[in-house]
């Protein structure tokens, strides 16, 4: 029957004459490469764009990926060239050149990534020849995001194909070293805390984890990338194009999973998946497991009460990015007997990951109940789809906050871009601990008198 | 007030053209700049014999563009409008607190529970880029009206519907028939102006253009006032208290406003500032149209300054008596509370020496806040403003006389160069925001500048005499803990090298003229 519906659903979309939008939950590539530039500590994002460029995504990246500042050298702080009428009509190389080589002088960066925007694109300003003459001054790379090229992920892409492309060189492997893909800063709320996580999760049994973002050290963090025994991709779809480019060119395998682990179960199973690929005896896996789950589910007897007595197996709704998506409704329903209503995916994934999706948020699930599942990036069109159901939480952007009790009688917590109502710094629910913070917040929310 | 004829206020004296689809940039308009360093005195004569250049940067920093400088947000809060960006996705990223706006002031103080703002993307892409997306837009606009019946549909212009030359007027004209709301298309591709000041214009133009109505009838009683994302929610109820005891109600536009306060624009008294260069087209455009007067000086922001806004609306109002009565009262109430926060602000220096400040404003702002600085007993030996103009040159020179000369850094938000002059300057209070990225780390005070529209809460106001006693206090606040920032200062890192602060000039990278 979901299965039905979501057709209908797709049907009634392709009646609508357009690929407008309300609200839609990302920016442009350019903010989705300038957002992983910024998300590594050191590197220098210089944007050859319009003056708003920069200050447009300090507003709808790092303030709507958790209320964060710009940092050092995101925001105001970026260097812009800041393109008006004159560079549409003579062209902006001169500018760009003037930039980068101040930039250079003035900021102490330990890497630079020009990043371009829609009037470079749309005037044909030869960016790569600029940014070529100062190779043998900096570590630099010219980063080819219009903003009409695509969404926030596939910045994210075309920023580490430009990195693979113009500077990574075959290094020699280094045994235990496993880079981690597909988490996109801002545009994954809790990327920050996640990779922390999972960085201590994979150092815990023995292997040499790089999580390239909030590293101090970017740039070796950036050069190490081919030495990697193993790539790990955390999304469905997001950072795959990465790791087979990375595949191809300096033969590093990879493993994909549908999202960060959330909960000792979806936890475990990431590291026996990594632990058999990489190797690590199995006995070393399974006592870390042991140790981690009787904590974690001691934990989870204090919650019992509460759940039992006032919210206990309820049906509820997810609207959030794909890899969000899975993680939450796994956690809700296999750890804490929740029911899945509907799930609505708002990262636009290529057609042909979504079967992989779909099975993700019904054929893991320890319930008979399926969620309705439907891909919608219209804010207008999530909320339509939102209303008459039996919910009773709503796992979603800030965006739905303000109205989701008098809309749908729901209690609402952020898990999703775009997050204004939180701020996030280290918050995460990812590892055996994660799901315990993520039932404390949204118990919390309906937390009264027992 | 009078204004001297002289030739150096470029177009400023001209006529609007409404038949036009867009206002003049600033820089036309009013031979508007956005870099300069130096004595307020000479900024004043150079604009004066009309030697001000644009000038420049080697080195630049993202400030804003003329969309995405808060135009984009400001147009989203309309209630019962909807927004159309006419831009590729990232253009519209920043207005995705749309939902969130204003939800945290409570109902108890007057803001309607039930209200919702819209806003869509026509998401160009790379087909639309080659092969042209007006037809993408009008069914955008036709959706928009099926969605959300709106009054009015707002068409915000990019960079890239401006560079493959999009007809905007074309794709309205052919729409408008088939819909009910009335559309109105706002040119503020970023690429037309280096002045973020220029989207204002842009946004007024449209709203004289498509939205003001004949008067149906004059509302005597009424005054239009331009509020900003920078006055609070408290600011509103403070002006709306001081009006309403003159027996006045207030028509506040663009935030938060109806499309039929836009409507009435035209029947009001008089159109009173906030901010006069934010007001400035709007206001000329009323009175050209519609015999609206209206006056520019002060903003009502301190007590000297409060009393001059209230005196000025009650001359266009046939109010005057009235107004004494109320400043008299309103006086007896705030002065004790003034002569304290002034006697706090004297004693924290030895020897008479006065607190000094460094503020980051808005050209208008500086008008206002300088005076108002003055009254608290505070220095203001230097200021920071976004963009000069000449719309404001009379009243520079005025300040400069009364005040006496300062100096002035003309810079949009450019972080190295307010991260310089702070350092350079080293005032007890800097007021800062998120614009000057790590101008805040420093071992002294440091504050904001001002609250935003969301902020509920009395403590934040700014506006009238409430106002000036509670920023009065903040600002006290603000020089009693100085760890945040000194903690930043002493443990994180410098985004620019060592030479950069020990060098002397602050527009080191200002290109050579030619």
């Amino acid at each position: 029957m979901a299965e039905a519906k979501e057709q209908k659903t797709n049907e009634s979309q392709q009646n609508v004459p357009v690929g407008a939008v309300e609200a839609p939950r990302y920016s442009c590539a350019l903010g989705g490469a300038y957002s992983t530039a910024v998300g590594f500590y050191g590197v220098v994002p210089i944007l050859h764009s319009g003056a708003g460029c920069g200050i447009g995504q300090l507003f709808g990246q790092f303030y709507t990926g958790g209320q964060n500042a710009g940092g050092p050298f995101g925001g105001t702080s970026t260097p812009c060239s800041s393109l008006i009428e004159q560079h549409v009509v003579f062209g902006g190389e001169n500018k760009l050149r003037d930039l980068i080589a101040s930039t250079l002088e003035v900021t102490a960066g330990q890497f630079y990534a020009v990043i371009s925007g829609c009037i470079p694109a749309l005037i044909g300003d030869d960016i790569s020849s600029v940014v070529k003459e100062f190779r043998d001054k900096a570590p630099i790379i010219s980063v080819k995001t219009s903003g009409f090229s695509g969404n926030s992920y596939a910045g994210y892409e075309i920023f580490f194909d430009a990195l693979i492309d113009q500077f990574l060189t075959p290094v020699p492997k280094v045994k235990g070293q496993v880079n981690i893909f597909g988490v996109v800063p801002y545009q994954h709320l809790f990327w920050k805390g996640d990779l922390e996580v999972i960085k201590e999760l994979l150092e815990s049994i023995g292997l040499k984890p790089n999580i390239l973002f909030t590293r101090f050290d970017a740039l070796d963090a950036i050069k190490s990338i081919p030495a990697a025994e193993y790539n790990i991709v955390l999304s469905p779809w997001v950072g795959h194009k990465t790791a087979e480019k990375l595949k191809a060119k300096f033969k590093t395998p990879f493993i994909a999973f549908p999202g960060v682990p959330i909960g000792p179960k979806q936890t475990a199973e990431f590291l026996r998946v990594v632990g058999q690929k990489l190797k690590v005896p199995q006995k070393k896996i399974e006592s870390l497991i042991a140790e981690k789950e009787q904590r974690a589910y001691r934990f989870a007897e204090h919650l019992g009460d509460m759940l039992l007595i006032v919210r206990p197996h309820a049906y509820f709704a997810v609207v959030a990015d794909s890899s969000t998506a899975i993680s939450v409704t796994k956690f809700l329903v296999n750890e804490l007997g929740y029911l899945p209503d509907i799930v609505q995916i708002t990262d636009d994934p290529p057609e042909e990951r979504r079967d992989l999706i779909r099975q993700e948020l019904t054929e893991t699930l320890e319930t008979a109940v399926r969620p309705e599942i439907i891909f919608e990036t219209d804010s207008y069109r999530i909320r339509e789809n939102l209303k008459a159901r039996s919910f009773l939480f709503l796992f979603a952007s800030s965006l739905e906050g303000p109205t989701s009790i008098q809309d749908y009688g729901a209690i609402h917590l952020t898990v999703a871009f775009p997050c204004l109502d939180r701020l996030i710094l280290e918050h995460t629910y990812a590892g055996f601990k994660g799901g315990l913070t993520l039932a404390e917040d949204f118990m919390s929310k309906f937390a009264g008198p027992l | 007030m009078a204004r001297k004829a002289d030739t150096t206020r470029g177009q400023v004296e001209q006529e609007i053209d409404l038949a036009q689809p867009t206002c003049p940039n600033r820089e036309e308009r009013a031979n508007g700049i956005n870099v300069w360093y130096g004595k307020a005195s000479d900024l004043a004569k150079e604009a004066r014999t009309g030697c001000l250049k644009r000038r420049e940067r080697r080195f630049q920093q993202s400030s804003g563009c003329v969309l995405n400088f808060y135009l984009a947000i400001r147009v989203g809060t309309i209630r019962n409008a909807a927004v159309i960006y006419h831009a590729p996705v990232g253009c519209s990223s920043a207005a995705l607190g749309y939902r969130e706006m204003y939800r945290g002031i409570p109902v108890e103080l007057g803001r309607p529970a039930n209200y919702d703002l819209h806003w869509m993307t026509t998401n160009l892409n790379e087909n639309d880029v080659v092969y042209g997306a007006t037809e993408k837009l009008k069914e955008t606009i036709l959706e928009a009206q099926r969605r959300y019946d709106p009054k009015a549909i707002f068409i915000l212009t990019s960079c890239t519907s401006g560079v493959i030359g999009e007809d905007i007027e074309g794709a309205v004209a052919d729409v408008q028939p088939k819909v009910k709301a009335k559309i109105v298309p706002i040119h503020c591709e970023g690429s037309r102006s280096r002045l973020v000041q220029t989207g204002y214009d842009a946004f007024w133009h449209g709203v004289l253009k498509y939205l003001v109505r004949k008067p149906v009838k004059k509302q005597k009683d009424l005054v239009n006032v331009a509020s900003m994302l920078s006055y609070t929610w408290q600011d509103r109820l403070e002006i709306r208290r001081l009006l309403g005891k003159l027996g006045l109600r207030v028509n506040f536009v663009p935030e938060f406003a109806s499309v039929e306060d836009f409507e009435q624009l035209s029947e009001a008294a008089v159109t009173a500032p906030l901010c006069p260069t934010y007001t400035d087209y709007i206001s000329r455009g009323l009175e050209q149209e519609y015999g609206v007067p209206y006056f520019m000086y002060p903003s009502p922001m301190g007590v000297a300054n409060t009393d001059g806004w209230l005196r000025e609306i009650a001359k266009y109002t046939g109010k005057e008596k009235e107004v004494e009565v109320l400043i008299k009262d309103e006086h007896k109430i705030w002065i004790p509370k003034l002569e304290a926060i002034q006697k706090e602000l004297a004693s924290v220096k030895k020897d008479g020496e006065k607190v000094t400040v460094l503020g980051a404003l808005g050209q208008g702002r500086l008008l206002a806040q300088l005076p108002y600085f003055d009254e608290l007993g505070l220095k203001s030996s230097a200021a920071m403003c976004q963009d000069f103009d000449n719309l404001i040159l009379d009243e520079l020179e005025h300040l400069i006389q009364k005040m006496g000369d300062f100096d002035i850094l003309v810079n949009t938000f450019q972080a190295a160069e307010q991260t310089h002059i702070t350092n350079k300057l080293n005032p007890d209070i800097a007021m800062t925001c998120p614009f000057q990225g790590g101008a805040f780390k420093r071992d002294n005070g440091v504050t904001r500048v001002h609250a935003l529209r969301g902020d509920p809460h009395p403590w934040s106001q700014q506006s009238g005499y409430a106002g000036a006693i509670a920023f009065g206090n903040f600002l006290v606040q603000s020089l009693k803990n100085k760890s945040y920032q000194k903690t930043m200062h002493d443990k994180t890192k410098n985004t620019y090298k060592d030479w950069w602060y020990k060098q002397p000039d602050p527009l080191y990278y200002l290109a050579k003229e030619g």
